[in-house]
Order: C-alpha cells, then structure tokens, then sequence
C-alpha cells in the first residue's frame, strides 16, 4: 500500500529523469514505480508523455537542443525497457501504431531516430524500420503491421523521390487510404509534400508528434 | 564572352584545369567548401558573391555548385543571367553526369565519397563529414567527444558522440572519383588510405570535368545547365531537371 504523496513523487521523479536525459535515474525511477505497485498506463501517461511535452516545448523554446532530445530519447527508452514487459503480460498496447524510417538510399537517421523517441514517449507504438528502407519494406511493414501513421525521413535531395514511390507502392498495393502519410527531413517542404500525395509535413520532431496527434483524431 | 565563375573549393581542382582551355575570358573565383553545413545560411553566402559579380557588368556568372540540398536555391542575379549545372550536388558535378551519378548511386548505396578536392580541401576535423554536400547539417553537431563529455558528462558525452558518429556505420565502402587532374595520383592513395582505416571498400569511378569545361567553354545545353534570366531566381524543380528558374 502506498501514499498518495510517494506516488506523485514517483511521477515526478521519472518526469525529471527525462527532462533532465539522465538514462539512470529515469531507470531508477520506474524500478521504483514498479515496486510500489504502480500501473503502468499511469505512470505512462502521469510522467512519459508529459515529460516528453516538456522535452519538446524546450526545443521550440530553442532552450533544447538536438543533444538534449536524444538523451532525453534515451532516458524515456531505459524507462520502457522495463515497461513493455509489462504491458505485454498484461496484454495493453498503445492505441496508436507509427512505422517510421528513413527511405531507401538514405543513411541519416538521427532526426528520424529523434522523432521515434518522441513519439513512442507520447505514448504511440513505433516501429522503427532503420534507415535505407526500400517501398517494398514500408510496403510490407503497413500490411502486417497495420499502423495507422507512416513517417518517412529523408535528408538528400538526391532520396527525396523515394518518398514519391513508396507513397505510389502503397497505392499500388490498396493501402494508401489506410495509413495517414507523413514526411520530414532537412530539405523536404510542405510543398513536396503536397506535390506527392503525403498527408503532412513537419520541420521538426516536436511538430511530428503535434501533427501526428492531429492526424490521427480526425 | 566575360564570364565570372564562382565555384565551391572542392571542385577548384577541377576548375583550374578547364578554365584556361575555354575560348572566354573566365574568372574564377573559389569559396571555402562546407558551406551547405549552414543550411539556409549559404544562401545568404553565394547571394552576396552573386551580387558583388553583378556589379562586374558580366556576361554570364557561372556557378560551380549543384542544388546542394537546397542552399542554392533562392539566389538570383539583378542584371546579368546566371548558369548552375543541373546537379543535386558535386558528386552529381564530379561523376560528369546526374545520369551517371543516379545510376551509380541506385547500385551502391552506403558509399562515402572522395573526389581530389575532398580530399585535398577538407579540413582535419571535418573527418566526420560525409563526401556528399546534399547533406545539409541542421544538427549543428560538429563536436569532438572531447568537447561533448566535457559538456555532458562521460556518459551522456560518449553516448551522443556514438549517436552523432552512428551514420559512418552504415557506411561499407568508399568510392574516389578520379577527376583527371594532376593530384588525382596522390589524393587517390590518401582515399584508399582512408577506406582501409575505417573498414570500407575501396573502389573507384571515372568522373569528369566535362561539365564545368562546357560550362566555361559556354555550351549551355538545356539537359545539363540550367540559365537563368537576369532577375529571375533558381528554384528546386526536383525529377530530372533538378533546377529550374523563375
């Protein structure tokens, strides 16, 4: 049996850990939660996902930066760790299902890697297909997966148009209305973005959750 | 014809050897390379050369760069018409061709590229960067793990420092393509030199200067340059054409 107080000091301590990327303290934290009996979707909800709204507020304060987001990452990532074994002996699952990479021919996967960090913190299952991911692997990924949310990453002018095909994959394989479509990368634009058929465009990691959040209630 | 080239560093090599074989009086003039780690900060860079060129009552200003992940677009020329390559970057420019580049580039992903400018320009510590100017480093994370463990801590400083480094384990070969020029011999041995430390295959391609002869000779095909009028300004066109004014 626990206090009500020991309970939001449990909270706050994993919020901490993550606003503050310290990997440790964040593990520390749940393994304490997890002691005390706490539930899962709770201290999810009561400490992850705000933590990560926080993480991400600092960015577009420009207080964060890229270091910070990716520890940070890494501080909410120690913490599920020890959650999704939980969650999947209990049978819960996040609503919400993103398949996220970096399209084929491309290698950069940090801003990809950032977005997964952050979405997989405000509370959605993320299956990260790595980088170079050819139309066929999205393709596959959207049938057995059944996501609701596609994000594609690329960082070369020259990789662009392999977000045109894959979206074209997934026309071809009846699946384009099933999936919202979402892409990024340092010179990707709205305007591609429309040009191609995707269904959104974010400059930025925390504008991916905002967008993704948005997408998927309508 | 009075032409201006302003060219980035990395293909001045290149430049040096064309230049004086072309009919027109060229002046080139060579900015330092790894300006498209500025992102949108490059623009700004090559508009106030462009400027300062138009004033020179030019006939044409030659520019020595590709769309460059997109730092050369927006620019434009008040008075005098301005004449890029039709190239993503300057391994598009190297290799001789966007077809070549493109064909090239679709069977070997995972390749770091060398040309005799990276090799011979690039600074010590830009080691870390990639041989392909697309990329465009908004990341800003150009740090020494020295300088990110003293910031971070030595194990938060190591992890970003592995984080920041992880795209060069993707990588699993290195292609040097050789340019013709007299340093190609030397910058081709240091290349390989390279690929051997880190664990890459080395191999080599047959690029050319082919495209900037013909930029400064001033054979302007429609497929391979794009010209555009005074006061109109380079835009992304993407697919084949990569460039395009308005």
């Amino acid at each position: 049996m626990h206090v009500d107080g020991e309970v939001m000091a449990q909270f706050q301590d994993l919020y901490d850990a993550i606003v503050n990327g310290d990997a440790k303290k964040a593990r520390a934290a749940t393994e304490a939660a997890i002691a005390a009996g706490t539930a899962t979707m709770e201290l999810i909800s009561g400490s992850m996902v705000p933590a990560m709204d926080e993480v991400g507020r600092l960015f577009e304060a420009e207080e964060y930066f890229v270091p910070e987001l990716l520890l940070a990452g890494r501080a909410m990532k120690s913490a599920m760790e020890l959650l999704r074994p939980l969650m999947i002996a209990s049978g819960q699952r996040f609503p919400t299902r993103v398949v996220i990479g970096t399209v084929k021919g491309d290698l950069h996967d940090i801003g990809k890697n950032i977005v997964a960090s952050m979405l997989e913190g405000g509370g959605f299952e993320v299956i990260d297909l790595g980088a170079d991911v050819a139309p066929e692997k999205f393709v596959a990924a959207v049938e057995e997966r059944e996501p609701h949310v596609v994000c594609m990453s690329a960082l070369l002018t020259v990789t662009m148009p392999a977000m045109r095909t894959t979206i074209d994959a997934l026309k071809s394989a009846g699946l384009r209305e099933r999936v919202k479509v979402l892409i990024g990368g340092a010179p990707v634009t709205t305007e591609y973005a429309r040009e191609i058929g995707a269904d959104g465009y974010s400059e930025n990691a925390s504008g991916a959750v905002s967008l993704v959040k948005r997408l998927v209630a309508a | 014809m009075r032409l201006k080239a302003i060219v980035c560093q990395v293909l001045s090599r290149e430049m040096e050897a064309v230049a004086p074989r072309s009919p027109h009086s060229v002046k080139v003039e060579a900015l330092t390379m790894g300006l498209h780690d500025l992102g949108a900060g490059m623009r700004s860079h090559l508009q106030e050369r462009i400027d300062a060129a138009d004033a020179g009552g030019y006939d044409a200003i030659l520019l020595g760069y590709g769309l460059c992940g997109r730092g050369t677009e927006g620019l434009r020329a008040r008075t005098t018409q301005l004449v890029l390559p039709r190239a993503h970057d300057c391994i598009g420019i190297l290799m001789g061709s966007y077809k070549k580049y493109a064909d090239y580039f679709e069977g070997h992903s995972g390749v770091y590229y060398r040309s005799p400018g990276w090799i011979e320009f690039q600074a010590p510590g830009q080691w870390l960067q990639p041989a392909q100017a697309t990329m465009k480093n908004t990341l800003g994370e150009r740090r020494t793990r020295e300088e990110l463990v003293a910031q971070y801590g030595e194990e938060n400083g190591d992890y970003l420092f592995e984080q920041f480094s992880a795209y060069r384990r993707h990588y699993s070969g290195l292609t040097y393509i050789a340019t013709g020029v007299p340093s190609d011999e030397n910058c081709r041995t240091l290349a390989r030199a390279e690929a051997e430390r880190e664990g890459w295959a080395f191999e080599e391609v047959k690029g050319s200067a082919e495209l900037l002869q013909r930029m400064v000779d001033g054979e302007w095909d429609a497929e391979s340059f794009l010209v555009v009028p005074p006061g109109a300004t380079v835009c992304t066109a993407l697919g084949d054409a990569v460039v395009t004014a308005k």
